[in-house]
């Protein structure tokens, strides 16, 4: 980008971050304006009372936790599409500790992470110990863990009836706000430590700019590569028991899909999917912008009465997307122009 | 420069949106909007209830929205009502996928002064007035030991294929047959129960082995859909067809050709048109107060009276599809 140079605040004004701001206050705005009214029954519904910003927080959750633990992967250039599978293979076997097997809460979480952790050292084994492409092996284990949730549950069976206490991770609230928020925090907080403010987060950056160059620097790699997939395993648990304290049920087609909308919300929060270059911000952004669009889109009445909201939230979720990049290119197609000329 | 074209490219794909949305703030008031949700949006069963609801809410005059998850997914069945929640319908009637699940919000609904039902698939007794109930245990079970009966002169040997031993269901509807063969059918005798995991191919062998088991064999009785083509193919397949009848419930879709062969005599469920149309009309009665807790009968348009059981609306007798209805429906 061509801006007078030493000035930084322009920098921050242009940043990608700022323009995703820009678009997420202006969506709300919009909702705000249109999304609030008397409805038929005379109950006043309005998009802008707390309540509502709950909800959007509490639905955006999952789909958050899986876009934090995806955002050091794709900066690594690589990509991790077993992590909504993943997901519903932890919900089953929480469920089944806590049914079948009868443990207690405070054995059947932290054995719930462990298999998360553990389904993220398959992938790391095969990414970073055998180098084999992230994307091939996660195709795998995305099938992998979904089929495994599958044939543990016959595809059929619901784990329903969960304690209070854990139903309340889920539906409840902590010092006010819903109570799955603080663990949302909590992990961004640490991503974004890991990010911006560790050596770690220098190496895997360097290494989704230049894997040869990082092995070269001295960077160790298949060390790195490890501890990013290991760790989305570890997030994907969380994101699973979360998932499960909310709906009050585990099965095994628990958030089928997500990892699409997670991927979505990495990119369009700006991380480049050549690895390298991106920011846990933008990813927090990008969550953001979704899960207003569409909670948003899904509680206009207009919508509600076209009888399609969930698939025109896509539609327009995967516009948006798309429009990102384009503008993103922008700047660089018209200095071409330019340099041409 | 690049900064404001920038946001004006985002604002150029929010602003039509919103342009649209705009026309929804004036809410049409008076007419009365009933939300019906099935199980998923492409099922040709449900499609085949939205046919029947849509008469009933082109006759009584009501705004009908019908929405579902596009695939069977029980946590979407939640959004779902959670929006219609929001804008404020005044009755919603869901097929639920879990009947815990959708229960919670139901009773949300409930609250806040919407009328709840629910039809096909019950949710907790609690989250809901009415379960419009296409059938009762006794009445598939009765409809089924009948029409065998009638297939084989009331004499003879017959089998019947379940889904499994131990569902709950299936053991009822066996309960019956086995009630209703006592006390009406005393020259036909039950050989044996087979169970078939809910499978077709595994149906077949379980139906070719009780063929040559049972050479006496007069009928196959399969009481779970997949069931149904499966024993007539292995009855096919023997070259027994018409010495050994096939009759099940199933879907008309699934056993069309092989009734129209002459294979399968009879399948046996109810008519999903009518299942759509009763659930708009208890919907709307609930609406305006003329159907409430407590009621023994119940008068829908153009299908007459249907009896009230407690707090379940039944649809009536099973019916019978065969060689000359069965091209009527499609589902």
């Amino acid at each position: 980008m061509k801006f007078s140079a030493g000035s930084a605040w322009r920098r921050i004004l242009f940043r990608h971050e700022m323009l995703l701001l820009v678009v997420l206050i202006v969506e709300w705005l919009l909702f705000l304006h249109f999304g609030t009214m008397t409805n038929r029954r005379g109950v006043t519904v309005g998009f802008g009372t707390l309540d509502r910003q709950f909800d959007i927080l509490r639905h955006s959750c999952e789909i958050g936790l899986l876009a934090l633990a995806l955002t050091p992967i794709i900066l690594t250039a690589g990509i991790d599409l077993s992590v909504a599978s993943l997901l519903g293979l932890c919900a089953i076997v929480f469920g089944q500790l806590t049914h079948d097997v009868g443990l207690p809460l405070s054995l059947a979480i932290p054995l719930t992470l462990l298999a998360g952790g553990l389904g993220g050292a398959v992938n790391a084994g095969l990414i970073a110990g055998l180098r084999l492409p992230p994307l091939i092996v996660t195709l795998g284990t995305y099938s992998l863990f979904r089929g495994l949730a599958e044939a543990m549950t016959g595809g059929a069976v619901t784990y329903t009836q969960f304690p209070s206490g854990f139903l309340a991770l889920g539906q409840g609230r902590w010092l006010g706000v819903p109570a799955q928020a603080w663990i949302f925090v909590g992990v961004a907080v640490g991503m974004w430590m890991l990010v911006h403010r560790s050596v770690a987060g220098r190496f895997i950056r360097v290494i989704g700019f230049a894997p040869e160059g990082a092995q070269y620097a001295g960077v160790r790699v298949g060390k790195c590569l490890t501890f990013v997939y290991v760790l989305a395993g570890l997030v994907s648990a969380a994101a699973a028991l979360v998932y499960t304290a909310r709906l009050g049920q585990a099965k095994a087609d628990a958030a089928v899909g997500y990892e699409l909308y997670a991927i979505t919300a990495v990119v369009l929060g700006g991380t480049s999917i050549f690895g390298g270059k991106g920011s846990v911000t933008g990813t927090l952004l990008g969550v953001a912008v979704i899960a207003v669009l569409k909670n948003g889109l899904a509680t206009l009445p207009v919508v509600i009465r076209m009888n399609s909201a969930e698939e025109l939230s896509g539609l327009l979720t995967g516009g948006l997307l798309l429009f990102a990049l384009v503008i993103g290119m922008l700047p660089k197609l018209l200095s071409a122009v330019c340099i041409r000329r | 420069m690049t900064f404001r074209f920038r946001t004006g490219f985002f604002l150029s794909i929010l602003v039509p949106v919103f342009l649209a949305a705009s026309a929804s703030t004036v809410l049409a008031q008076g007419k009365a909007m009933i939300a019906l949700m099935p199980k998923s949006k492409g099922n040709a069963y449900f499609i085949s209830c939205k046919a029947g609801a849509d008469k009933a809410a082109k006759e009584l005059g009501v705004e009908l929205l019908f929405d579902g998850p596009v695939d069977a997914n029980a946590a979407r069945q939640n959004e779902i009502v959670e929006n219609w929640i929001t804008l404020g319908v005044d009755a919603i009637a869901v097929a639920a996928e879990n009947k815990e699940g959708i229960s919670t919000v139901l009773r949300k609904a409930q609250k806040q002064g919407i009328k709840v039902l629910t039809y096909d698939a019950d949710s907790l007794p609690d989250a809901r007035s009415f379960f419009v109930n296409q059938a009762t245990p006794e009445g598939i079970a009765n409809a089924l030991m009948d029409e065998a009966a009638r297939l084989c002169n009331s004499t003879g040997q017959f089998a019947i294929l379940s889904a499994s031993l131990t569902a709950g269901n299936q053991r009822e509807w066996q309960m019956y047959i086995e009630k209703r063969l006592a006390e009406k059918y005393p020259q036909m005798t039950l050989v044996a129960v087979r169970p078939c995991d809910d499978l077709k191919d595994r149906a077949q062998s379980e139906a070719t082995a009780l063929m040559s088991a049972n050479p006496e064999l007069k009928l196959l009785m399969a009481i779970c859909s997949p069931a149904v083509p499966g024993a007539a193919e292995a009855v096919k397949q023997a070259g027994r067809v018409g010495s050994v009848k096939v009759i099940g419930l199933g879907l008309p879709n699934e056993n069309r050709r092989y009734v129209k062969e002459g294979v399968t005599q009879t399948v046996v469920l109810w008519k999903t048109e009518d299942l759509g149309y009763l659930t708009v009309y208890a919907a709307n009665a609930l609406v305006n107060g003329t159907l409430k807790p407590g009621a023994t009968s119940f008068k829908a348009g153009s299908l007459g009276e249907f009896a009230v059981d407690k707090d379940q609306i039944l649809l009536g007798t099973p019916f019978l599809f065969n060689k000359t209805n069965i091209d009527d429906y499609n589902f």
